[in-house]
């Protein structure tokens, strides 16, 4: 009988996945060589991002890369055993782990890109919402539209609430970095992120400011 | 500056409307996701709130179009 039939977790899986799982669960050299396979695996997938983040990485030399995708491959692999029993056969068990590897290699990424910089919690700039060569009554609608944002970032936020959307939102830090400079999680920042986001368009609402002729413009 | 490009700030800065996952439980289904748009089928359907946060997750998003863009380079092979 097929040992794998016997494992409710693969209940949903293909047959590939199913002998992914079987391979893991397994003991000796069938574990051993399973565990290398997935391991090429991952470091495939991790290469993929070092390869697709290298162009906004050009201080990085080639082998800082292959060992970002290497400590990045390892870590996942790390992640995917400890989460095996996690596996549901939602997906193949290959997508299932690829996502492993990306989001290690593209957190490592991230971190590297901004080793050593400052992150910024106020605003650097507005100029990113101001627009040139208006007619001039539409430079007066902007102009009233950016002071409303400004004020509501500064009057409705909480301080924590005020880093957080101006650090990622504003000044483009990623939400990884953020976290790790905050000593907190890339889930917990998104919530403030979400909330305050919320918050502001309630204001924005409430004090009769029209969004919708804004966000929806290039619809028109 | 045009104004799609006020529009894209103006996302970043107010994000999406309507319900959205958060960052763990959007890890949690990406795979799924994807397997499902490869496929040509309604994910946004079987997956609520997902794309609403691939809008205003940067981080997850990249890591979303790098999923598909690495499952769906094999399955053209």
């Amino acid at each position: 009988m097929d040992a794998s039939a016997q494992l409710p977790a693969t209940a949903a899986a293909d047959q590939d996945s199913r002998e992914w799982l079987q391979g893991l669960r397994a003991t000796g050299a069938e574990h051993e060589a399973a565990i290398e396979r997935l391991h090429a695996l991952l470091l495939r997938a991790a290469r993929f991002e070092v390869a697709r983040r290298r162009p906004t990485l050009p201080h990085l030399r080639g082998n800082e890369l292959d060992e970002i995708a290497l400590e990045a491959a390892d870590d996942a692999l790390m992640s995917v055993l400890a989460k095996l029993e996690d596996f549901r056969g939602a997906s193949r068990f290959t997508t299932w782990v690829y996502k492993f590897a990306l989001l290690e290699a593209a957190v490592k990424l991230r971190k590297r890109a901004w080793q050593g910089r400052e992150v910024p919690l106020e605003p650097e700039t507005w100029s990113l919402f101001a627009s040139s060569g208006l007619a001039p009554e539409a430079e007066l609608e902007q102009q009233e539209l950016l002071g409303a944002l400004q004020r509501a970032i500064v009057d409705v936020l909480t301080p924590h609430q005020r880093r957080v959307l101006v650090a990622i939102a504003i000044n483009g830090v990623p939400i990884d970095v953020l976290a790790d400079r905050l000593s907190t999680t890339r889930g917990a920042l998104y919530k403030t992120l979400h909330d305050a986001r919320q918050k502001l368009r309630r204001h924005l609402h409430e004090t009769g400011l029209q969004l919708g002729s804004w966000l929806e413009e290039e619809n028109r | 500056m045009k104004r799609p490009e006020l529009k894209q700030a103006l996302g970043r800065l107010l994000g999406p409307v309507g319900p959205e996952v958060g960052c763990d439980e959007c890890f949690e289904q990406l795979d799924r996701y994807v397997e499902l748009e490869l496929a040509g089928k309604d994910a946004d359907a079987a997956l609520p709130g997902l794309r609403a946060h691939l809008a205003g997750c940067p981080a997850c998003r990249e890591e979303h179009d790098s999923l598909r863009a690495l499952v769906g380079g094999e399955q053209a092979l």
